[in-house]
């Protein structure tokens, strides 16, 4: 097989997950989990994907922000 | 000389202070617009006024539409440019879309026909469809 899933422990929680072949932006649920709570992209150190899906994460994060369906900044302190 | 046709995901933001009839006539627009530049419309998902997560030009609500269509890609900085002149879109979000995507637009479909049947999804069947 050409594509490979690479199963994980933990986007940012510990339940096993499982990479999409391509990250939607429209999939806002699954966006979310790799913010904190601030609305930044967490770091592949704490998501635990591949650079790969890390990427594509990144790239669908930026393309939601803009439709405003995710905030660029959330629980702001003023 | 025959032009490529490259499929396009397009998602705008209407401002939904417009009345439902004004919405309704900006997104005949556009999608005749697309058709009649030789575009062939292949979906025109309304997923109707939803909060917006940040207010845009003050508003805090929008209409969304997300529409898939196939044309050639020289129509798509005119219709930008239509949906930049508009004052009445918010965002837009134009993708051309790669095999990938056309695959997973297509994964969704199925599914979503699947859970419109009342049977259940099979997630299993996610494992076999790599080619």
């Amino acid at each position: 097989m050409k594509t490979t899933t690479r199963t994980t422990t933990s986007m940012s929680t510990n339940t096993t997950f499982r990479e999409p072949a391509y990250v939607d932006y429209k999939d806002v649920e699954l966006i979310k989990r790799s913010l904190n709570e601030q609305g930044k992209i967490l770091p592949r150190r704490i998501t635990n994907v591949s650079a790969k899906f890390q990427r594509q994460l990144t790239t669908a994060v930026k393309r939601a922000r803009h439709l405003a369906l995710i905030p660029f900044v959330s629980d702001s302190i003023m | 000389m025959a032009t490529i046709q490259n499929t396009y995901e397009l998602t705008y933001i209407v401002n939904s202070v417009i009345s439902d009839e004004q919405v309704k006539d900006l997104v005949a627009r556009v999608t005749a617009y697309v058709s009649e530049a030789g575009g062939e419309i292949i979906e025109v998902a309304e997923w109707g006024q939803r909060r917006l997560s940040f207010p845009i030009q003050k508003k805090r609500n929008g209409y969304y539409v997300n529409m898939y269509f196939r044309s050639s890609g020289v129509m798509i900085p005119r219709l930008e440019r239509s949906l930049e002149i508009d004052d009445n879109v918010l965002r837009y979000l134009t993708l051309r879309m790669d095999s990938k995507m056309i695959r997973h637009y297509e994964e969704s479909k199925t599914r979503q026909a699947i859970s419109y049947a009342g049977m259940p999804v099979h997630h299993e069947n996610d494992d076999e469809d790599d080619d």
